[in-house]
């Protein structure tokens, strides 16, 4: 670092000289091009600008922020040869590569936080004597998805996806196995990419390695929000393996690692194909679903029904983290959406502005919509429920988000909010599936609705790059011409339905016979954390449950 | 019960993705996914019958 420096303080006046030169030979060719309307000339008049600091002002500093980053901070390939027009070149490639590293990074860092909120939301909404049960799954569902993530599920995922441009273009994920059926190749699965190593060894991989891995992880932590309170740890830990390095990644590669559903378009001329901007579906559909198998399979929590059917409310036992883990989700979410970029430079991605926008505004009215609901059927306007309302805008969002207006960002998430206070009542009173987060609402049926809201909202005006799966143009829903684009999503509904949701079922079911899902009912009643972990959540606490008569005393 | 239901859902889809490769026609297609998706539903629906008539709240042992 030091060297460097130093050369930049002898040799920054020449470079400077030298890249006047170059841009004062290419002058005349602006001046003959003068006619075309568009292009701005370099001329001469610009090259005043184009100075580096002195050795004078490198030793006073540089408090006002004008003379630091110059034509001297540009890296040359050749000190000896001077700076060069490929410097140049060369670095503003990399500057726009670097740009989007660090957005996609960053907003990977915010999505990994939103743990922290599925974790508080999930808690909350949990009986005190589950507490130290129900963070600890939140908690080693970090681990042990990414360690499924990083043997296997990966390369399953994105093993085939080839390479995005902007993320540098590199092409080591290049093995798709596919089926050739009907005429048509059937992308399902990647071949590259097992444990990172090999020709995956690469900065554009691991960049997309940690912000995939992230969603990853946010589709396991879904499922344990409605298994709470009763599942047995080592189930837990198998399932949200299985979940890491199989289910999640096939879907994952349908839609976003090159595979069949993101060829609809291609192959059967249905718009774009599959799309899913940010995984309401790829993420929270196939979280929302594999939480319905697997409570399915479960059973209910005891108490949570009378022998007549009808279900009791078991609540929470802290709202106030409850509302704190939703706005945490809520911020994350502006990694979620904006940060599936994958840049903030090039490509159409100056759209996160947009992208941001509609994020919150779904959101917002979400939980307006929510909060409407509660207070005209109820006469309260339930906290709980509100939060799971701003959650719901913000899933159904997550996959149109790139490609439909704050109008339909508003809709989108308003007719969310209400749908999930249907889907809570149906899940629990007709289904009488004990859900006790709502997750199975909020992720599936809401991730469900976003997938098909894209299909009908998208309007056209987005266009990263110039196509989208592979097809030419921006995408179009059903409401701005293309019925198509509404049918591969149709496609894609069913296919998290009939497909993913079968194979959670039948995996976890699989884990019920051979080491079985549920605790003890002694264990349940006395609350799962001394019995599963060992430990209580609040250990200076008396803990008494509601209606059960039956106590903790942790006093001693 | 529950492998009837396993064949639903996953027959659902197959009538879905078999529109596609069945017919040229967006109608047809889209009939066949609306189709499609309803046997999926009604396979979930059957499923959580054959839960639901075992749960142990019905059973009357909590």
């Amino acid at each position: 670092m030091m060297g460097s420096t130093l050369w930049r303080r002898r040799h920054g006046w020449w470079a400077a000289a030298i890249f006047a030169a170059l841009v004062g030979g290419a002058a005349p060719l602006h001046a003959d091009e003068a006619s075309d309307p568009a292009p701005v000339a370099i001329t001469t008049a610009d090259l005043k600008g184009v100075s580096t600091p002195s050795a004078d002002d490198l030793a006073k500093g540089d408090p006002g922020g004008t003379l630091t980053g110059s034509a001297a901070d540009i890296v040359m390939a050749d000190p000896k040869a001077g700076l060069t027009i490929a410097d140049l070149v060369n670095q503003v490639g990399q500057n726009r590569i670097a740009i989007n590293f660090v957005w996609t990074l960053v907003t990977g860092f915010l999505v990994m936080f939103m743990q922290a909120g599925f974790a508080l939301v999930e808690t909350g909404l949990c009986r005190a004597k589950n507490a130290n049960h129900t963070m600890m799954m939140n908690f080693m569902v970090y681990g042990f998805g990414m360690f499924a993530y990083w043997v296997m599920g990966f390369a399953l995922q994105q093993g085939g996806s080839a390479g995005i441009t902007n993320l540098g273009g590199m092409n080591p994920l290049n093995g798709e196995f596919k089926l050739s059926l009907f005429g048509k190749d059937w992308g399902l699965f990647g071949t590259k990419g097992f444990f990172l190593s090999g020709s995956s060894y690469d900065v554009g991989v691991m960049v997309l390695f940690l912000f995939q891995m992230v969603f990853m992880d946010t589709a396991t932590t879904i499922v344990t929000g409605a298994a709470a309170e009763r599942w047995k740890f080592v189930a837990f830990g198998i399932s949200t393996f299985f979940l890491g390095a199989i289910t999640y990644p096939l879907f994952g590669n349908w839609a976003w690692g090159g595979g069949w559903l993101s060829q609809l378009g291609g192959n059967f001329h249905l718009g774009h194909g599959y799309c899913d901007f940010a995984g309401s579906g790829v993420v929270h559909s196939v979280g929302g679903l594999t939480a319905l198998a697997v409570a399915l399979i479960i059973g209910p929590r005891i108490g949570k029904y009378n022998r007549d059917g009808s279900p009791n409310a078991i609540p929470g036992h802290d709202i106030t983290m409850v509302l704190l883990g939703c706005f945490i989700l809520a911020f994350g979410w502006f990694g979620f959406n904006p940060g599936s970029t994958l840049g903030a430079s090039g490509a159409g991605s100056l759209r996160i502005g947009s992208i941001a926008v509609n994020t919150m505004l779904a959101g917002a009215t979400g939980s307006f919509a929510a909060v409407l609901y509660m207070w005209i059927r109820f006469g309260k306007p339930d906290a709980s429920m509100s939060g799971n309302g701003l959650l719901a805008g913000l899933v159904a969002i997550t996959a149109p988000s790139g490609f439909v207006n704050t109008v339909g960002a508003a809709i989108i998430g308003f007719s969310a909010g209400f749908l999930v206070c249907l889907s809570v009542e149906f899940v629990e009173r007709v289904l009488k599936v004990d859900d006790p987060v709502g997750a199975i609402s909020v992720h599936g049926t809401c991730g469900l609705w976003g997938v098909l809201s894209l299909g009908l909202f998208a309007d056209g005006t987005s266009n990263y790059g110039g196509s989208w799966n592979g097809v030419e143009g921006s995408v179009t829903g059903l409401f701005y011409g293309d019925a198509g684009q509404f049918l591969a999503q149709l496609i894609g509904v069913c296919t998290l339905v009939g497909v993913i949701f079968t194979l959670s079922y039948v995996f976890n079911w699989l884990v019920e016979v051979f080491v079985g899902q549920r605790v003890s009912a002694e264990a349940e009643l006395e609350g799962l954390d001394l019995p599963e972990m060992g430990a209580l959540g609040y250990p200076e606490f008396q803990l008494v449950t509601p209606g059960t008569g039956h106590s903790v005393d942790v006093g001693r | 019960m529950q492998i009837l239901a396993i064949l639903m859902l996953l027959g659902g889809w197959m009538i879905a993705v078999g529109g596609l490769v069945t017919s040229d026609a967006l109608a047809i297609r889209f009939v066949l996914a609306f189709l499609g998706l309803g046997t999926s539903l009604a396979g979930l629906v059957t499923l959580n019958q054959t839960h639901v008539q075992n749960a142990i709240w019905k059973k009357g042992r909590h």
